[in-house]
């Protein structure tokens, strides 16, 4: 795969999950009613972990997304680096995210789920992006 | 030695590795934020304390002092106003409805005979939704469902955590004024089942996705959903000023 088709994949990827993350911060901050066939989006977006000293988890998740599409726009070794760390902080945070619905809430939210796909999705291309690249600069020298 | 290591240029995989470290130190951080704000959130069990367990008691029955109960309502029976909670007792929101919004409608709407309050109780966070709403049910018929509610707001513990022990709840049936084992022992009674039935049967017709949600209108006519905005008093507040026209 070239850069530019990296870059379009990951550009949908986080335009996916900005969606999702926007739809939940949203919903936080209107009281609205998140359309869940389980019911367990409720039960995980009104727990105690559904924040961060006041701010909730899902507008960090659109924080990070829009880092990721904001990354894209950069020169382009920043940007893949940027990407990349944004996406493996994302991923690791969603792992222990999964962890506490399991153990601790006992309910999964189908969002956060759907979110936490995406972000690992990315982490993986940037991930080859970035390998990509130096493989072609180490060919270039 | 692989295709790979030989094309990569060693800078770059050090600034590969700085990515991922700089990534896990990020996960890291929101981790143990995430950890400690959870911690901070639980409300410690009445039992640890008993001079906690005492000062909310005391809330409690300040709170509730003089003000008529009917099984599931408080407030006076011909309140113009009626207000309806649907709500599980493990939800930490419902926790902060209940610390932070109720005592202000119960002084300012339901002790003057303004607003009755209806708690429809449903369990579906998990086992100690299920024990701890049990009791209160099982309390509303010695009318003391409301100081049980609330004081189990007050000792709410982490979810599923077995905080609804039979120790904790027996202490706030206690606490409450009743017979701990005869309230306990109610737990799987008729009334009980119909009570639960009963909730879920409205809940489902009112399209109750979450909790806590409210319905708010004129009492004896169908009651309209409130989505406040907040679970802060002023949204209540105004709802009810409205409905009784000041």
């Amino acid at each position: 795969m070239n850069e530019r088709r990296y870059v379009a994949a990951t550009g949908a990827l986080a335009a996916l999950g900005a969606g999702i993350a926007g739809y939940l911060t949203f919903l936080h901050y209107t009281d609205g009613r998140i359309a869940c066939p389980t019911g367990g989006c409720e039960t995980v977006q009104s727990s105690s972990y559904a924040e961060l000293l006041g701010v909730p988890v899902a507008l960090l998740g659109l924080v990070a997304y829009a880092a990721i599409l904001a990354a894209l726009a950069w020169p382009r070794e920043a940007g893949r680096w940027l990407a990349l760390s944004a996406a493996v902080a994302g991923t690791l945070f969603s792992a222990y995210l999964i962890l506490v619905q399991a153990y601790e809430i006992g309910a999964f939210c189908l969002w956060c789920l759907a979110s936490d796909g995406v972000v690992t999705a990315i982490a993986a291309l940037a991930f080859l992006r970035v390998r990509a690249a130096d493989r072609h600069a180490g060919a270039a020298r | 030695m692989s295709r790979t290591r030989t094309n990569v240029p060693a800078h770059s995989r050090k600034r590969l590795l700085l990515a991922l470290a700089a990534g896990a130190l990020v996960a890291a951080a929101l981790v143990a934020t995430s950890l400690v704000n959870a911690r901070a959130e639980s409300p410690k069990p009445v039992a640890e304390t008993a001079s906690e367990a005492a000062a909310g008691t005391a809330e409690v029955s300040r709170l509730l002092s003089g003000i008529p109960q009917d099984g599931t309502f408080v407030g006076r029976p011909d309140a113009p106003v009626t207000l309806v909670e649907y709500a599980d007792l493990q939800c930490p929101y419902c926790a902060q409805w209940a610390r932070e919004t109720l005592p202000a409608l119960i002084r300012d709407y339901v002790r003057p005979g303004k607003l009755r309050i209806e708690f429809r109780g449903l369990a579906f966070i998990g086992p100690d939704s299920d024990s701890a709403l049990r009791t209160a049910l099982a309390a509303a018929a010695h009318d003391r469902l409301w100081h049980v509610v609330e004081l189990l707001y007050l000792n709410q513990g982490a979810e599923n955590s077995g905080w609804a022990s039979d120790e904790l709840l027996g202490g706030i049936l206690e606490a409450s004024g009743l017979d701990p084992a005869a309230v306990l022992g109610a737990r799987g009674s008729q009334e009980v089942e119909g009570l639960l039935l009963r909730a879920n049967t409205q809940a489902q017709a009112a399209r109750v996705q979450g909790t806590p949600s409210f319905q708010l209108g004129r009492t004896g006519e169908a009651l309209p959903p409130l989505t406040p905005h907040t679970l802060a008093p002023p949204p209540f507040r105004a709802a009810v000023e409205q409905l009784l026209g000041s």
